[in-house]
C-alpha cells in the first residue's frame, strides 16, 4: 500500500517535470515594473557548433542594452532582451519564434545570425506581426522568396549573391587565381547559395572550378574529398562554410601536402579558427562585414573586452548595428507597437559600426553595403581592402 | 594507381578510429547482450581529459594518455554500477538497459555542455602536422600513430582474452552468464572488468580522436558510425569490430573518393542492410543456429 503511494507520487512527479521541460529557462534581464519595459527578443545558437557566436550577440545585446537603459532607455522606457537558444536547429529555431511572439510578447526579434534558421521563422513573423532583424544572415532568401519580399523580414549584413562574387572577383581580378576548388556542405543553406554565387561569377569572369566537392554537416574526415581536389591542383581553395569545418579541412588539407591559400566568406572569421588550425590558416582570405582595426570600431571592442574579458567576435559588430537599426526605428515609431516599428524599418537609414545602413523597400536589405578583405597573418585578421563586386 | 592507394590509407585512417571505438562497444555487447550507447559520451569525456591532463596539469604526453585511458575505464564502471547494475538486479528486460544508456549518454553530453561550454578545444601540437611522403601517398603522422597504437591496444587485449585467467572468465560470461555462475566465476566482477576494459579503449580512442581532429561535447555522435561498423563486422567479436570498421571506412573513402561524398552513407547503410540481410550475425559473428 505504502510502495503504491510512493510509486504514484513519483509517476506524478515525473509528468510535472515533463511538462516544465517543455518550457526552455529564458535569459532575461528585468528591474522595471512591466508597463515601464519593452520587451525585445533575441535567438540564436547558445549551444552547437556556432555557440562562440551566439554568446557573443547575446552577451553584445545585453551590454547594450544596459548603456542605453542607463541613459534612460528609449521613449522614456527601459529595454530587456529574452533570448532562446536555437541550438543551431531550423526546427527550434521556429519553436523559439513561436515562444518571442506567442507568449514573450516582443516587439521585434534580434538574430538568429544563421540564415538556415532565419528562413524558416518567416511564417511565424507574418502571422505575429513581429519584426526580425537578422544579424549574419546572408542567403537572399531571408527577405526575398520568389521575388517578393517578405514583410516582416529585414537584415544589416550582406547577401551572398553580392558576397560570393566579391569572393570571386577579387579571387580573379586581385589574386590572379584562374583555378579554383570548391568544398560546401550540402546540408546548408548558407552554403549551398555561396557556392552557386561564387562559382557564377567566377566563371563568368573567365575562370575554371577544377574541383567541387560536398560534404554533410557533421562530418570531421574530409580526406577523400581533398585528395580529389589535390589531384585536381587548384590555384586556390574556396570554403563557403562555417569555421569549424573549414578548421578541419585546412588542417587536413596541410597534411595531405595541399599549400595552395583558402578563401572564405563570413562563416570563417572567428578567434575558434586560431585555436584549432592556426597554421594551417595562415594566408587564408576572407570576405568580411567589417575591419576590426577601423579605428570606428575600435570603442566597441574595447568595452565589450573590458566587460566580458573576451575578444569581440564578428557577431557582436552586426548585433550592435542590428540594434542600433531597432532603437531608430522603435523611436521614428513612437511607440513600441511591432507593426509601426515594422514600417519605420522600412525606411531606416543609420550609421552603424559596419557601415552606413540604408534598407532599401524593396528587399529589406541594406544597400551598397562595402566588404570587407581580410587576411590572416599569426593570429590577427589583417584588413587588405574594401572590395564591391562589379 | 596512386590516387586508389592515397584513398586507401585514407580509408585505413577512418577505419581505424571506427575500430578503435568498436572494439569497446564489442566488448560489452558480447557480456551483456546491449549496446552501450553511452560509449559514446565515455569517448567524449576521454578527449576531455586528456586535453586537460595535457594542458592544465602539463603532464608529458605519454601520462597523460595513460592517465585519460585510467580515468575514463574508472568512469566507465562507474556508470555501470550507476546506470545498469541495479537494471541487472532487478532483472529489467533488454529496452530499459537501452534507455539507461541513451538518458546516460544525453546526460554527459550536456553536463560538459553546462559545465565546460560547448567552444571547441584543441590539443596542443603534439606530433607535427607535416606529413610523411610515401612516394605519391601522403601519410598523416597522427595516422600512423593511430595505427601502431591501435594495433599494439588489440594485439594486448586479446592477449589478454585468450590467455589469461580472467580473459578466459570474461569468454566464459559471454557464452552464459547464468552458467559462470553456477561454476564459480565471480560474474559481477567479470562485468565489472569488461566495463574498466571498454572504458579503458574509449580513453584511449577520445585522445587519439582529439589530437586528430578536436574536442568538443558532441564527439559522441560519431560513434553511431563505429556502432554500425561493430554490427557489420559482428556484434561479440572483436576481430569482427575491427574487420569491420575498417572496411567500413574503405568503403566510406572509396565511394567519397570515386562516385560522389553524397552517396557516401548511402552506399555504406545499404552495404549494411545487404550484410545483416544475408548474414545477420555480421561479418564475424558467431553464427547461432539451433542445432536439432
Amino acid at each position: 500500500m505504502y510502495k503504491k503511494t510512493l510509486a504514484l507520487l513519483l509517476v506524478s512527479l515525473m509528468i510535472l517535470t515533463m511538462a516544465f521541460t517543455g518550457c526552455s529557462k529564458p535569459e532575461t534581464e528585468t528591474a522595471a515594473p512591466a508597463e515601464e519595459i519593452i520587451k525585445v527578443g533575441w535567438m540564436g545558437s547558445l549551444t552547437g557548433d556556432q555557440a562562440v557566436w551566439g554568446q557573443c550577440e547575446l552577451d553584445t545585446v545585453k551590454m547594450l542594452f544596459e548603456e542605453i537603459n542607463a541613459k534612460g532607455g528609449v521613449l522614456g522606457k527601459q529595454l530587456e532582451v529574452i533570448g532562446y537558444d536555437t541550438k543551431g536547429d531550423p526546427q527550434e529555431a521556429v519553436n523559439v519564434a513561436k515562444r518571442l511572439t506567442g507568449q514573450d510578447k516582443v516587439v521585434a526579434i534580434l538574430g538568429p545570425n544563421a540564415s538556415g534558421n532565419a528562413i524558416p521563422i518567416a511564417p511565424v513573423l507574418e502571422q505575429a506581426k513581429v519584426p526580425d532583424i537578422a544579424t549574419v544572415a546572408t542567403n537572399p532568401k531571408v527577405t526575398v522568396l520568389d521575388g517578393k519580399v517578405k514583410p516582416y523580414n529585414f537584415r544589416v549584413c550582406f547577401i551572398d549573391p553580392y558576397q560570393g562574387a566579391v569572393a570571386a572577383g577579387y579571387a580573379i581580378e586581385v589574386l590572379g587565381f584562374k583555378k579554383a576548388a570548391i568544398l560546401y556542405d550540402v546540408a546548408d543553406d548558407y552554403s549551398q547559395g555561396l557556392t552557386q554565387f561564387f562559382e557564377e561569377f567566377f566563371v563568368s569572369k573567365g575562370g575554371t572550378i577544377v574541383a567541387k566537392e560536398a560534404f554533410k554537416f557533421g562530418d570531421v574526415d574530409f580526406r577523400p574529398q581533398l585528395s580529389k581536389i589535390k589531384d585536381a591542383a587548384p590555384e586556390v581553395l574556396f570554403l563557403p562554410i562555417f569555421f569549424k569545418e573549414a578548421a578541419l579541412i585546412a588542417n587536413q588539407a596541410r597534411e595531405l601536402g595541399i599549400t595552395v591559400p583558402l578563401m572564405g566568406g563570413d562563416g570563417l572569421p572567428s578567434e575558434q579558427l586560431f585555436t584549432m588550425a592556426k597554421d594551417a590558416v595562415q594566408g587564408t582570405y576572407i570576405v568580411n562585414h567589417v575591419d576590426y582595426d577601423d579605428p570606428e570600431v575600435q570603442d566597441l571592442k574595447n568595452r565589450y573586452k573590458t566587460k566580458y574579458n573576451k575578444e569581440l567576435e564578428l557577431n557582436g559588430y552586426l548585433v550592435h548595428d542590428a540594434v542600433v537599426v531597432f532603437v531608430d526605428a522603435l523611436e521614428r515609431a513612437g511607440v513600441a507597437d511591432s507593426v509601426k516599428i515594422t514600417e519605420a524599418l522600412e525606411t531606416t537609414n543609420v550609421k552603424g559600426v559596419t557601415g552606413q545602413i540604408t534598407i532599401s523597400k524593396e528587399t529589406h536589405n541594406p544597400e551598397g553595403k562595402d566588404a570587407a578583405i581580410v587576411k590572416i597573418e599569426g593570429d590577427r585578421y589583417v584588413f587588405q581592402q574594401k572590395y564591391s563586386a562589379k | 594507381m596512386s590516387r586508389f592507394l592515397q584513398q586507401l590509407i585514407n580509408g585505413l585512417s577512418i577505419g581505424s578510429v571506427y575500430a578503435l571505438m568498436a572494439v569497446g562497444y564489442s566488448l560489452v555487447y558480447s557480456i551483456m547482450n546491449f549496446s552501450n550507447f553511452a560509449h559514446g559520451g565515455v569517448i567524449m569525456l576521454g578527449a576531455y581529459f586528456g586535453y586537460y591532463y595535457l594542458t592544465k596539469l602539463g603532464l608529458p604526453f605519454f601520462v597523460a594518455f595513460m592517465a585519460s585511458a585510467l580515468t575514463t575505464g574508472i568512469l566507465a564502471v562507474v556508470i555501470e554500477r550507476g546506470a545498469y547494475k541495479p537494471l541487472r538486479e532487478r532483472k529489467a528486460p533488454f529496452l530499459y538497459f537501452i534507455i539507461s544508456a541513451m538518458g546516460a549518454s544525453i546526460f554527459l553530453e550536456n553536463i560538459v555542455i553546462a559545465t565546460i561550454g560547448p567552444t571547441f578545444k584543441s590539443y596542443p601540437e603534439i606530433l607535427s602536422r607535416t606529413p610523411i611522403q610515401l612516394g605519391s601517398v601522403t601519410l598523416g603522422r597522427i595516422d600512423l600513430t593511430m595505427f601502431i597504437i591501435s594495433a599494439i591496444c588489440l594485439a594486448l587485449l586479446v592477449f589478454f582474452i585468450d590467455f589469461t585467467k580472467m580473459g578466459k572468465a570474461i569468454q566464459a560470461t559471454s557464452y552464459s552468464v547464468k552458467a559462470s555462475a553456477l561454476m564459480g566465476i565471480n560474474t559481477d566482477l567479470v562485468i565489472i572488468v569488461v566495463f574498466a576494459l571498454g572504458g579503458f579503449f574509449a580513453g584511449i580512442a577520445g585522445v587519439l580522436f582529439g589530437m586528430k581532429y578536436t574536442v568538443y561535447p558532441q564527439i559522441g555522435i560519431i560513434t553511431n558510425k563505429s556502432f554500425i561498423a561493430a554490427v557489420f563486422g559482428g556484434l561479440g567479436s572483436l576481430p569482427g569490430a575491427v574487420v569491420g570498421s575498417i572496411l567500413l571506412g574503405i568503403i566510406e573513402t572509396m565511394t567519397s573518393g570515386y562516385l560522389s561524398s553524397n552517396y557516401r552513407d548511402l552506399i555504406a547503410f545499404a552495404l549494411l542492410i545487404a550484410v545483416l540481410v544475408i548474414r545477420p550475425s555480421g561479418l564475424m559473428g558467431k553464427v547461432t543456429e539451433d542445432k536439432a
